[in-house]
């Protein structure tokens, strides 16, 4: 998809913990609308660049942007207010409810409705209830769960709880997608369901996605742009052809003679 | 064969939230409704609506809050007997202190309110600490209460010990004298528990399958994705506490006002606060019917026990003796009930219901 304005600037973030410097100094940019990989070695502070952005640590200098407003402090759910929602390395699912409430609670933010109106089932909680099960269906059919709506999500298999997360993300209906290793531990069929979910998310509603990746032929494949870490320093960005040409990716990934 | 839900087609997203899915669930519910509010009040004596119903009720309701919000949101607590306390010292003072127009169903929302807020208070640690740590910050609510109670003797009226509850107080718009029934007899407390604790039970069960239960049990799984997917995560935690308290609040009115016709300080030790989190457990964290199978096995089966042991043993045996061998019983049994399953009997009860469905094909 066509590259517009930066959704999301990142600027100059610097990261530690202690004595441990995850990220240092990192920039880029993220365009509206594109595919965007953040790939590198282990360790090398993708998924801390990922909380940054998600507001789930808060940088000790630098500044995160989001449609033009500053993100660097603001809580997760502030953050998500404004359009971003994410799923996590490990899946981060309610272990005790069902793929169905799972789901549900992506809408928690269209909810109107006080919690007295919802105790009493009366107006606008119940029609609330219905819209947002309308737009829950939506989403289960788009990423093929029809069959598991009432399990628990602690019973299915790691790709369709993957995927039940991804919709719980999708469900409310975010500008900005990021996925934290959506196709890790999945087999070469679940890869290639998930590269296409990305893709048809990315074309049909135009949402702008950042995902981490370690599978290089899925990143090739589908990203617009590529950003590349090591050791909390960026060493790479550029469109997919730029980096398989990069000196110093190339390096980090298969090493170098000193 | 009765019991499946073959034949009932569902067509829409409201039918698909039923509170009762199969048709004979609901009948069944509605015919135990019926026999609890028509047939029970003739047919019990007062021992058992004074012993047995009315405690099972005023202990349910507080089992429930409980489970509000260590079953439902994850947050242990410990205070269940000082939000108790204070429930039933709020009512107490809202019915001696209001004109005469007050009356004991509003009082008991307003009492619970005040707990609620008060549940607040307490809950307040709970946006930093989690696990056994609040559990302990929680006794807190417990020691407060009785200390506050114990030292401010204005809220028991300058009473001693305990303050015998009036009779007047039952009274609901005049309809005792007006149509010249007794509001005060075992009967129309019962009645009273019932329909307020169906009330409760029922808006907790509304709560539950709607966004604010979703939050409650989001908050409980895995509270930093709560975070991230847009719950407010403190806002939820204080609302559990809140709604949690409130429940409390009104099961320990019930407790006092309707079961034992007393109030005093000695009513709400820590025990108390024990014996609830156990119904709790046993009956299922997370379910609000297990709140009220767990009060029953609890409340009823050590006096079924020494009952059966008295039976038994006719006398053979010195009764302290036989009451303490009923008791490791008791022990002995809970122990096995949580080895075999953990959920507790609500978990119990949906297997059984499970088999009940696909009956006689097991698959």
């Amino acid at each position: 998809m066509a590259a517009g304005n930066p959704i999301l600037q990142i600027d100059n973030i610097t990261l530690a913990f202690g004595g441990v410097t995850a990220l240092n100094g990192i920039s880029f940019d993220v365009a509206e609308g594109e595919i965007c990989a953040v790939i590198g070695p282990n360790g090398a502070g993708k998924s801390s660049m990922l909380n940054v952005i998600s507001g789930v640590y808060v940088p000790q200098t630098g500044r995160v942007v989001f449609r033009e407003q500053d993100c660097t402090r603001k809580r997760p759910r502030q953050i998500a207010q404004l359009g971003m929602a994410r799923t996590f390395q490990n899946i981060a699912l309610f272990q005790g409810m069902t793929v169905l409430e799972n789901i549900l609670t992506g809408r928690c933010m269209k909810i109107r409705s006080t919690w007295i109106e919802q105790g009493l089932n009366i107006g606008r909680a119940r029609r609330e209830e219905v819209e947002n099960r309308r737009a829950v269906e939506e989403v289960i059919e788009f990423l093929h769960l029809q069959g598991i709506r009432k399990t628990p999500v602690g019973k299915l298999p790691y790709g369709l709880q993957k995927r039940v997360e991804l919709a719980r993300a999708l469900v409310a209906e975010p500008i900005m997608l990021l996925q934290d290793e959506p196709m890790t531990g999945m087999n070469l069929e679940e890869k290639k369901d998930m590269s296409c979910f990305a893709l048809e998310i990315n074309r049909e509603f135009g949402t702008t996605i950042v995902l981490i990746e370690h599978d290089m032929s899925v990143v090739m494949d589908i990203s617009d742009h590529v950003v590349v870490l090591d050791y909390g320093a960026k060493i790479g960005d550029g469109t997919p052809d730029e980096i398989k040409n990069n000196r110093d990716v190339i390096d980090a990934y298969l090493g170098v003679t000193h | 064969m009765i019991y499946r839900e073959t034949g009932t087609f569902i067509t829409s997203y409201i039918e698909d939230r039923k509170l009762f899915p199969i048709p004979f669930d609901k009948w069944a519910m509605a015919l135990f409704m019926l026999f609890m509010v028509f047939v029970i009040p003739f047919i019990a004596s007062d021992y058992w609506l004074a012993a047995h119903l009315i405690p099972i009720l005023a202990y349910g309701t507080a089992a429930l809050g409980l489970n509000l919000l260590t079953g439902m949101t994850g947050q242990l607590s410990l205070g269940t007997a000082g939000f108790m306390c204070f429930g039933a010292f709020f009512t107490f003072n809202i019915m001696l202190r209001s004109p005469e127009w007050m009356n004991l169903p509003l009082a008991l929302m307003l009492a619970g309110t005040v707990t609620g807020v008060i549940g607040i208070i307490f809950g307040l640690p709970s946006i930093r600490i989690k696990g056994f740590y609040l559990l302990v910050s929680t006794l807190a609510a417990q020691y407060f209460a009785l200390w506050f109670f114990r030292s401010y003797p204005y809220f028991l009226n300058y009473a001693t010990a305990t303050v015998t509850l009036p009779d007047h107080h039952f009274d609901l718009f005049g309809i005792g004298e007006t149509f010249d029934v007794d509001m005060a007899s075992f009967e129309a407390k019962y009645l009273l528990s019932l329909g307020i604790v169906t009330a409760l039970a029922l808006f907790a069960k509304n709560l539950m399958r709607s966004a604010t239960g979703r939050n409650f049990m989001a908050v409980r799984d895995m509270d930093i994705a709560a975070s991230v997917i847009g719950i407010p995560v403190i806002r939820t935690k204080m609302l559990a506490f809140f709604v949690s308290c409130f429940y409390c609040g009104v099961g320990g009115a019930l407790f006092c006002y309707a079961y034992l016709q007393v109030l005093g300080i000695r009513t709400f030790e820590m025990n108390r606060s024990f014996e609830i989190l156990f119904m709790v457990i046993i009956g299922g964290l997370g379910s609000i019917a297990g709140s009220f199978y767990g009060t029953i096995l609890v409340y009823e089966f050590p006096i079924l026990f020494s009952w059966a042991g008295d039976y038994i043993f006719k006398g053979a045996f010195d009764t302290a003796v036989v009451d303490n061998v009923a008791k490791i019983m008791y022990g002995i049994l809970i122990i096995a009930l949580l080895i075999r399953e953990p959920g507790g009997l609500a978990a119990l009860w949906a297997t059984a219901k499970q088999k009940l469905r696909t009956w006689p094909f097991p698959h």
